[in-house]
């Protein structure tokens, strides 16, 4: 395995049960330490496959792979520690309150006491959330509950941070204060594997890109070459260039 | 340790601040066993101690009028209203309800009665050619009928009974008049035998009891059932919020990252199984305390909680766990909150009527029974009588209790692996239902 690479997978194959064709289909790809992974992709394309695959969500029909040099066959426990995961929904107890769902989730974690409280405090003073750390969720609006999702992902100091569609459905503010953070997390040297819908986002956030479609790599490479490459003005062209015009849904 | 902890106290903070399911879990019971045991306290008593109303019209100025309304007062189990009014009114009467007996002694039936022993008593020693064979061949006898009415809704059994009671003491009217008649007969110069002097008793049936201390002669009244009953459907109920808990928690992506977290999967299952078992035992212990201290300001009689004080908390404890176990069940298998709540709300509704909630097993044909064995909820209530009713020790309920934990410990590994396993439970619940049934057949 690469030293340099944070993941690494090759010929990841995954077949669900009475499907017709493979979910996944023969990926093989290297995510380098530090980096702002995208990966995108239409509806049913296989980007949350993948992720799941990654996080030990899943178990692979067939193929290797490693996540922060662990095996991704047989070291799920071990992965599961080096990595954060903030799903597309707002996974939190709307009737807690916001400390007391990172409370929650860092104790899960194994972090409690001083240490846990002042992990918190200092991240919800980044998201600009500690004014209301002892309000419940439920009372939150859908950009407050989208940084608090954030923070629950990102709280114990993960190796590599898998996002999947972080900012959808939020303001612009909240949005800017979420890419910006991400990207703070990237320079203290947290690998990022991202997905979302939003071209412009991701060709601004990430270093690295790969389209995927039909289970299948289309294209991956640094956005600004693939771009240039393709002879497109932008990532929104490429990627209808690559995927097609026809409705997925 | 930590992640076992946290858990629970996210679970129970998550409950405490659920008003509405707090309302279900704790007033809809308190309201179901105050409400079922002031509305079952008349049918118990009706099984066990109240007496049945009954409108007697005594026509009869004879022996046999007195001898029969002495019988009806020595059985105490009826209420006896003695009127002079006509037959028309007394059937007025009975089929408006407002007794749910009546009897009608027809006038000079004592001289009717003593007639036809008379004219028996006369043929037969005329046919052993010790009397007047002349009269034996023209007499007939006219059958003295008494009449008895009985209220519209009275069961048929009860119509049995009744009948058999009453003929049993009629009949011994008759032996004893048969008896004395002969004795007239046979002893005309002798001194005669008073036909009003009671039978001689050759065969005596004496009721032994099995109880021998006072706590023991407690019998199944509408509190001894409906407390532990609706308890018992209270800790079920669980199974809502616990299925619901479970539907959220998958929707909104938290066992999704839940499941991304290290460390064993069970943990959570146990924090969450360890917060709703707490909330089951609160609810026990104070629908216990309803049934000691509420009730009997109500005018109903006091639970009485038995000896083991153990016994209660493993039925308990063992009751949260089944209950807890079918809730990580329901919540498992269905999609949707809205699935979970009608599937769990039945489901616990039908267990409970086959298990005994709402009526003892007892009086529930045979066919119902065997499959009342298969209700979790009425191992519960098993346990619950045979330490209130039966004053059973620790040792008397563990088979109850012991089919409670296999049945919850069948259930929660659905929490993990909810693909292949409620169709595998199932096929096991149903083959040794048919295992069963076949052992009942042969």
């Amino acid at each position: 395995m690469n030293s340099n690479a944070a993941i690494e997978v090759s010929n990841l194959i995954k077949i669900y049960k009475n499907a017709a064709s493979p979910a996944v289909n023969d990926i093989s790809l290297t995510i380098n330490k530090g980096a702002i992974y995208g990966l995108l992709g239409p509806n049913g394309a296989g980007k949350t496959t993948t992720i799941s695959m990654l996080c030990g969500l899943l178990k692979p029909s067939s193929g290797s792979g490693y996540v922060q040099g662990f095996n991704l066959n047989n070291q799920l426990e071990e992965i599961k520690k080096s990595i954060g995961v903030v799903p597309q929904e707002i996974a939190l107890y709307p009737t807690l309150t916001a400390y007391e769902n990172l409370q929650y989730i860092g104790n899960m974690y194994g972090l409690k006491g001083a240490d846990l409280k002042q992990k918190i405090a200092e991240h919800l003073k980044i998201v600009g959330l500690d004014n209301v750390s002892n309000k419940r969720i439920e009372t939150f609006s859908g950009g407050m509950k989208r940084r608090i999702n954030l923070i629950a992902g990102i709280l114990h100091t993960p190796k590599i941070l898998f996002l999947d569609e972080p900012t959808v459905g939020v303001d612009v503010q909240s949005r800017n204060m979420i890419t910006e953070h991400l990207h703070v997390l990237n320079k203290q040297g947290m690998t990022i594997v991202y997905t979302s819908h939003l071209m412009e986002e991701a060709e601004n956030l990430c270093s690295d890109i790969a389209i995927i479609d039909t289970g299948k790599i289309i294209t991956q490479g640094k956005p600004k070459e693939l771009i240039q490459q393709h002879n497109c003005s932008n990532l929104e062209q490429l990627f209808l260039q690559l995927t097609g015009k026809k409705l997925r849904d | 340790m930590l992640r076992l902890l946290s858990t629970i106290r996210k679970e129970l903070l998550i409950l405490l601040r659920d008003r509405g399911g707090l309302a279900i879990m704790f007033l809809m019971p308190m309201a179901m066993i105050t409400i079922m045991a002031l509305i079952q306290d008349a049918p118990f008593k009706d099984y066990q101690e109240m007496k049945i109303p009954l409108l007697l019209v005594n026509n009869d100025t004879g022996s046999l009028g007195k001898s029969i309304e002495k019988g009806l007062i020595d059985s105490k189990i009826f209420e006896i209203n003695k009127e002079s009014i006509a037959d028309d009114v007394v059937k007025q009467k009975v089929k408006a309800g407002d007794f749910e007996i009546g009897i009608i002694i027809p006038k000079n039936a004592t001289t009717q009665l003593n007639k036809n022993v008379d004219l028996f008593v006369t043929k037969k020693l005329a046919a052993a050619g010790l009397g007047d064979s002349a009269l034996s061949e023209t007499a007939t006898t006219e059958a003295l009928n008494l009449s008895i009415l009985f209220a519209p809704d009275t069961k048929k059994s009860f119509k049995i009974s009744i009948l058999n009671s009453l003929k049993q003491s009629t009949s011994k009217i008759e032996t004893q008049t048969l008896l004395a008649f002969f004795s007239k007969e046979l002893n005309k110069d002798s001194e005669q035998i008073n036909k009003d002097e009671p039978l001689a008793e050759f065969v005596n049936f004496n009721e032994v009891t099995t109880i021998e201390t006072p706590a023991e002669a407690l019998q199944l009244n509408s509190v001894q059932h409906n407390v532990p009953a609706w308890t018992i459907f209270g800790i079920f109920f669980i199974v809502i919020s616990m299925a619901g808990s479970i539907i959220k928690e998958r929707d909104d992506g938290s066992f999704l990252r839940i499941r991304t977290m290290p460390g064993s999967f069970m943990t959570v299952l146990a924090g969450k199984i360890t917060a709703y078992l707490f909330i089951t035992i609160i609810q026990a212990l104070l629908m216990l305390l309803v049934g000691m201290y509420l009730l009997p300001l109500l005018g109903l009689p006091k639970l009485i909680i038995g000896n083991s004080l153990l016994g209660i908390a493993i039925i308990i404890i063992c009751t949260g766990l089944a209950a807890t176990g079918f809730g990580v069940m329901v919540g498992t298998i269905f999609k949707t909150h809205q699935q979970s709540s009608t599937f769990g709300a039945v489901s616990v509704v039908i267990l409970a009527a086959l298990g005994g909630i709402w009526v003892p097993v007892y009086v529930m044909p045979e066919s119902v029974r065997i499959l009342s064995e298969f209700s979790p909820l009425y191992w519960s209530l098993s346990g619950f009588h045979k330490l209130f009713l039966n004053q059973g020790t620790v040792i008397s309920i563990l088979p109850y209790a012991g089919n409670s934990i296999f049945f919850a410990a069948r259930l929660l590994p659905f929490y993990q692996k909810y693909s292949y396993l409620p169709l595998f439970i199932l096929r096991r619940i149903k083959l040794t239902y048919l295992k069963k049934l076949k052992l009942q057949i042969k």
